[in-house]
């Protein structure tokens, strides 16, 4: 288990690693000045050139490459050009917002899924199931920013039952202004879990051990909670997982739909103003939630089946 | 749209009971009200397109910091609403003499910095000097400044290199802005984190990137004002969630509402939507360095190729008027008999037949991505130019990248705009059509040497009427030589709750938001 786990952060180290040089390439190839667009059309070339090597910029790409990596090793993940603070303190302030986000959009899945996975499992193949299916294809095809409008026009707007877009200042406005946002990110994964959740359900409803239940005279609301249910939701958990990239992805769009001062907010923000720092900074945050998520659901795999530790 | 994708909706809907666990926010709140005599009191809140970058005059390049360090310092002067005059603010008058090198302004007697600290001449010449260093964003707008001197507590004298008629409105400009000398004994790190000014309004508290909130000054030098308590300024980057949120009732003022919902917004019960006169002008800019927009018969075709009413329409929902010369109407100088080549498919293809292609060209415009107005303008334009032969290709490219590419001059057209910083025309008039101006007029590339005599003769004169006429000359001149299209005039939008009164944005965007209260 040690070695399977060494072998594991090993690699997690290797794709972090992969992903910022990728990102320190990619945002220095693409063509725009940070400091230009910082100082617009207006200013003297010698004030750009002045800003360049404020920023560093005007050493070679090897040397600020060198300089990036040791600093990101030090823990300093050096200062925003757009807003002219420590990176760490603008993540302090944004990472918790996401992941709070993240994490109702997960409960908001589970408690959509789970019980019309039940219910149409249940009911076996029928209206419900048609009509289930339905609108898994709706909720999947539809893209987060019109979702995120459409909510909005209903819950905002018609019924003001919450906010039309902010953050709030207290802990309560926070968790009310995220209701509609996790909502809209649930509802673009619900459809693919309804899905798994159904298939294993249904399969676990006809096997042995739901049988051996029901004979043991057990009622079927326990038959179904304690054994159905149980082992069927394994498969839901992997799911899950692999739609931590979904969840991240969709905090970028739900974050601009909703003004919600998060990651993905502060992300889109640093690659319209070309502030290098903030967009290699925000990458490596999203890779990190998002491998660490995998090396979770590898981990509650290897716990659960002693034979994914040889894998 | 809405009946269209009912589903998802609906679908949201078997969700309810998850979500009345949260509870329920209040409805929006509105209320019309005769305007009458300003009510001191109230927050006001308005949303916008991104946070403020800093607070530091000298530094802000962007909009939203611009129009609230207009907010937080004063100027010596402040240019008028309307954009014709500057008037006093700090300075209560001032004079140039004789030579015409030297302006002396005098100071409103009893000023103090939001701090109590009293407000001198020497914090006058600490801010103009700093802010004069050429290596700074606007510092190239001071270059004609030779000395700041302060004989006396409330007297500052400025010395220019030449005669230079564009002084007072270039001390009005926001970079300008007066700051405790030596930065109240801060360095300039320390000071841009917790700033002091003599403005109306002074920072309560700033989360970076997300929002700004600003409370009244109550020792401002204004009598009764501001009337505002406070201001908070958020940043939405989304204009449908800032519209949203103005109707929601969560917002009081909306900057840059989207043209295609002002209509519908204006008849809104509770809202307004206003369209303030603004310096903005928008051009099809034209690589004047390559074949064949070298060809002056080439650029006249294109002018004259181009319909832009139609465009107006479809673009801005007519929001914005035809452009004749490159000088908006916002300015003094502009001059209404310069009425450039309007759309005139027969004089188009004359001029091309005249011209080194009369059998047309590929070309292609530059388009900022996701810039929905600019790609209307850029397909409308296709049709339009492939009347004359011209087939053009739409390059779509990210903002800063499309500036990147104008830069570099490596395009063909590309659409542009512009505003001014400053009341005076001198500012906008080497912007655009200067190639010492520091934008290579605009990256057309264009260089005509009577035109650069003629800008630097206008800034040396003193009487307004004579310089009127000598930028007229120039505005006929660059009328003829064509290096770009002026497009439209536009204004400057904004939608905001009907109990918000006495919001004016001047043509140069600042909120003037001393002026501004709430009704109840």
């Amino acid at each position: 288990m040690i070695r399977f786990l060494a072998r594991r952060l090993g690699l997690l180290v290797l794709v972090v690693w992969g992903v910022v040089t990728a990102t320190f390439v990619l945002v220095h190839a693409t063509p725009g000045d940070p400091a230009r667009t910082t100082l617009g059309d207006k200013a003297s070339e010698s004030a750009v050139q002045a800003l360049r090597a404020e920023w560093g910029l005007d050493q070679p790409l090897t040397v600020q490459y060198w300089h990036f990596l040791t600093d990101l090793i030090s823990g300093n993940l050096g200062t925003s050009f757009q807003y002219r603070s420590p990176i760490v303190s603008l993540l302090a302030d944004r990472l918790p917002t996401t992941l709070l986000l993240m994490l109702m959009a997960v409960t908001f899945a589970v408690v959509i899924s789970l019980p019309l996975a039940t219910w149409v499992a249940v009911r076996g193949r029928g209206g419900a199931d048609i009509g289930v299916r339905i609108f898994g294809a709706v909720a999947q095809g539809t893209p987060a920013f019109l979702t995120g409008t459409l909510l909005v026009i209903v819950f905002g707007l018609k019924l003001h039952w919450f906010p039309v877009g902010g953050y709030g200042r207290t802990t309560a406005e926070h968790l009310h202004s995220l209701v509609l946002p996790s909502l809209t990110i649930a509802l673009g994964i619900v459809p693919m879990l309804v899905n798994s959740l159904r298939a294993s359900l249904t399969d676990a409803l006809q096997s042995d051990f739901v049988a051996f239940g029901h004979s043991k005279g057990l009622k079927p609301a326990t038959v179904l909670a304690a054994y159905a249910i149980r082992n069927g939701s394994i498969s839901g958990v992997t799911i899950l997982g692999i739609q931590a990239g979904v969840l991240a992805g969709g905090a970028l769009v739900v974050e601009k739909v909703f003004a919600i001062p998060g990651m993905g907010s502060l992300m889109l923000a640093g690659i319209l103003g070309r502030d290098f720092p903030v967009v290699q900074a925000t990458t490596l945050v999203f890779a990190g939630i998002v491998v660490v998520v995998y090396l979770v659901t590898d981990l509650s795999y290897a716990l659960l089946d002693p034979r994914a530790r040889l894998a | 749209m809405i009946q269209k994708k009912w589903l998802p909706a609906l679908a949201a809907s078997t969700v309810i009971s998850s979500l009345l666990l949260v509870g329920c926010s209040p409805g929006p709140s509105s209320s019309s009200d005769d305007p009458g005599t300003p009510q001191p009191g109230g927050h006001l809140v308005m949303a916008r397109e991104a946070d403020v970058a800093t607070l530091m005059p000298t530094d802000a390049t962007d909009n939203e910091s611009i129009w609230t360090v207009e907010e937080i310092y004063d100027t010596l002067l402040v240019p008028s609403v309307d954009g014709e005059s500057v008037q006093p603010a700090l300075a209560t008058d001032w004079v140039q003499s004789e030579d015409k090198l030297a302006w002396t302004f005098t100071l409103r007697p009893g000023i103090t910095f939001s701090d109590g600290t009293p407000l001198t001449s020497a914090d006058v010449k600490f801010s103009l000097d700093t802010a004069s260093d050429p290596d700074l964003p606007s510092g190239f707008l001071n270059e004609q400044i030779a000395v700041i001197e302060a004989p006396s507590p409330e007297t500052v004298v400025v010395k220019t290199k030449a005669a230079w008629t564009p002084l007072p409105s270039v001390l009005a400009l926001f970079a300008n802005s007066i700051v405790p000398e030596n930065y109240g004994g801060k360095s300039k790190e320390e000071f841009a984190k917790d700033p002091v000014g003599s403005g109306p309004f002074k920072v309560k508290s700033w989360t970076k990137g997300q929002q700004l909130e600003l409370v009244k000054n109550t020792s401002y030098w204004g009598k009764d004002k501001p009337y505002l308590d406070a201001v908070t300024f958020v940043a939405v980057a989304d204009a449908n969630t800032r519209a949203t949120q103005l109707q929601g009732g969560q917002i009081s003022i909306n900057e840059t509402p989207a043209a295609s919902s002002f209509d519908a917004l204006s008849s809104t019960p509770g809202l307004k939507a206003s369209a303030f006169e603004s310096s903005l002008t928008s051009f099809l800019t034209l690589n004047n360095t390559r074949t064949p927009f070298s060809d002056l018969h080439v650029r006249r075709a294109i002018a004259y190729a181009i319909d832009r009413e139609a465009i107006l329409k479809a673009a801005y929902f007519g929001k914005g008027a035809p452009a004749g010369s490159f000088l908006s109407p916002a300015y003094w100088a502009y001059d209404a008999n310069v009425k450039g080549r309007q759309y005139n498919l027969d004089e188009a293809k004359k001029e091309m037949t005249l011209s080194s292609q009369p059998q047309g060209f590929n070309a292609s415009i530059l388009v900022s991505s996701g810039n929905a107005t600019q790609l209307t303008i850029a397909q409308i334009l296709q049709g339009e130019l492939a009347e004359i032969g011209i087939t053009l290709t739409i390059n779509q490219m990210e903002p800063a990248a499309q500036r990147a590419a104008r830069k570099s001059m490596d395009y063909d057209m590309a659409i542009s705009v512009a505003t001014t910083d400053i009341t005076d025309p001198d500012e906008m008039v080497r912007f655009i059509v200067s190639k010492a101006g520091g934008s290579n007029s605009l990256y057309t590339g264009y260089e005509n040497q009577d035109v650069d005599a003629l800008i630097s003769q206008a800034a040396g004169l003193s009487d307004q009427a004579e310089r009127k006429k000598v930028y007229s000359t120039i505005q006929a001149k660059v009328d003829d030589d064509q290096p770009l299209v002026p497009l439209f005039y536009l204004p400057s939008l904004y939608s905001y709750s009907d109990r918000v009164h006495g919001f004016q944005p001047s043509i140069t965007g600042n909120y003037n938001l001393v002026n501004t209260w709430l009704s109840k």
